[in-house]
């Protein structure tokens, strides 16, 4: 496993440089056969956070990753397709079109057509970074964040796609909306949780926006 | 279970917490849980409960609690000028009306009452986040039941019961950290770095659970990062120059570049920290 180890905090280790192939049988060694005080994972776009439930040796977690068995590399196991349908009347539109050079027609057509897969969950619950925006969308976030950002608001950040999750601040320009849930907060409840029923998504799975009227 | 308390007012908020939920963050959800805690687990200890037993967390003033039963009550952390002093435990009367007039000190205060707050949980946690729909909201009107009942002679007859007077803490308006690099440490030019332990930082009152945001100079932000996972007590410094310190309810994920991280034991005193108080920052040697 390759990647760079780095401090963080005073019990974690964030793996940095992390290669695609390796993003998903980490989560599955780690499962498996975790490192000692080993308390949970964090996926970044390329990077790893390992958060131990007290300061653990750097040596400790590098003899982990050179002898850990990481399997088979490459995709996610199990990864679904979902077909999110979208609403395009968000209050970006007009600006992305501008700042593109493009008509809001052809921002919708663009962004509808693009095949997304899920990098990784994280921000709020359920929140995905999508990979897969075409780079003629692929501008800055908003210098101001909105304050509020209603749950289901289909938008752009850079170079990810993403779907709001909650209501939240958010930064990100808003190109339009869908009537699906991706977060069941009332299903978090008590002592049986079913992340499969809580959270729609997980990273490795691919995601297509289809245009409503 | 012993319904004790009732909510006549929230005042500027207050909500149930304990320890926390993590292990779910790689699903996006931040670990919670009370924002100091070192005085929700004094709270606790004033009863005899557990550690992490659920506690009701108050912000700054103006809450209001109708007594509905004889019982226990302990209150750590912030003064808010109740008639339970902070760092003590007493027994309560029926029909008492507990308020929180005004903050003297700190921040945050913990009340807790025998057996910890009985509610629900979310993800293994009775902690409250408003923002992603997890835990019990508290209301005008919220009935709370506690775990158990503790007699009013169950602690020999004494009436009263105080902490440990050196582990008890008092909250300054002032107040200095030691803090490590983080993550995009190497990122920021020498002389930011320099910034950011050589000037006075102010605490915003657009601080909240989620972050506490600090006013000082501009700080020279390095190209944006690919999305990393964040830690509460990052400083992450924002589009404007300023740095956040994330805090238990802030996001597991984000953009921006972490020029510090507080050591996690600290985390708890900058929460007591209100708007207002002056922060000056040392780089751990």
């Amino acid at each position: 496993m390759g990647g760079e180890l780095m401090a963080y905090g005073e019990r974690a280790w964030l793996l940095r440089g992390v290669e695609d192939a390796d993003r998903f049988s980490i989560g599955a060694a780690l499962a498996k056969e975790p490192p000692l005080h080993f308390e949970e994972y964090v996926l970044g776009h390329s990077s790893i956070l390992l958060i131990f439930a007290q300061p653990v040796a750097k040596t400790i977690l590098e003899g982990w990753l050179s002898k850990a068995d990481f399997g088979k590399r490459g995709k996610a196991k199990n990864s679904k397709l979902h077909k999110v349908p979208v609403i395009y009347d968000g209050p970006d539109l007009a600006f992305v079109a501008e700042a593109t050079g493009r008509s809001v027609e052809e921002v919708i057509k663009i962004h509808s057509e693009g095949k997304y897969s899920v990098r990784m969950i994280g921000f709020t619950p359920g929140f995905p970074y999508l990979e897969g925006l075409d780079p003629r969308l692929q501008i800055d976030r908003r210098n101001t964040p909105r304050n509020r950002i209603e749950p289901g608001t289909v938008a752009i950040g850079g170079p990810h796609a993403g779907i709001y999750t909650v209501a939240s601040p958010g930064g990100w320009n808003l190109l339009g909306r869908t009537n699906l849930n991706f977060f069941q907060a009332d299903q978090c409840k008590g002592a049986k949780i079913d992340t499969g029923k809580i959270f729609r998504l997980k990273p490795g799975d691919q995601v297509q926006f289809v245009p409503q009227k | 279970m012993p319904t004790c308390l009732e909510i006549l007012s929230t005042g500027v908020g207050c909500s149930i917490q304990d320890s926390g939920r993590p292990g779910w963050r790689r699903f996006g959800v931040p670990p919670g849980g009370a924002l100091d805690q070192y005085s929700m687990r004094v709270a606790n200890a004033l009863l005899g409960n557990r550690p992490d037993a659920p506690v009701m967390e108050l912000l700054m003033q103006g809450q209001k609690l109708r007594v509905l039963e004889d019982t226990w009550i302990a209150v750590a952390g912030a003064d808010l000028g109740g008639r339970i002093a902070p760092w003590s435990a007493e027994c309560v009367p029926v029909g008492s009306v507990l308020t929180f007039p005004s903050r003297r000190s700190g921040l945050w205060a913990y009340l807790a009452v025998p057996g910890g707050f009985q509610v629900d949980q979310w993800f293994g946690s009775a902690s409250t986040d408003l923002r992603n729909g997890l835990g019990v909201p508290l209301k005008k009107g919220s009935l709370l039941e506690s775990g158990k009942r503790l007699h009013p002679d169950a602690f020999e007859r004494i009436g009263r019961r105080e902490y440990v007077f050196a582990e008890q803490r008092a909250f300054e308006m002032e107040r200095s950290f030691k803090i490590l690099p983080g993550p995009q440490f190497e990122a920021f030019d020498p002389a930011t770095r320099a910034q950011l332990v050589g000037a006075k930082w102010t605490v915003s009152s657009q601080s909240d659970r989620t972050g506490f945001r600090l006013k000082g100079p501009l700080l020279k932000i390095p190209p944006s990062i690919p999305s990393e996972p964040v830690l509460p007590g990052s400083f992450q410094i924002t589009g404007s120059g300023q740095p956040i310190v994330t805090m238990a309810d802030g996001p597991t994920v984000g953009g921006y570049a972490k020029l510090a991280v507080l050591p996690e034991r600290d985390l708890d005193w900058l929460a007591q920290c209100p708007p207002g108080a002056q922060l000056s920052f040392q780089w751990v040697a």
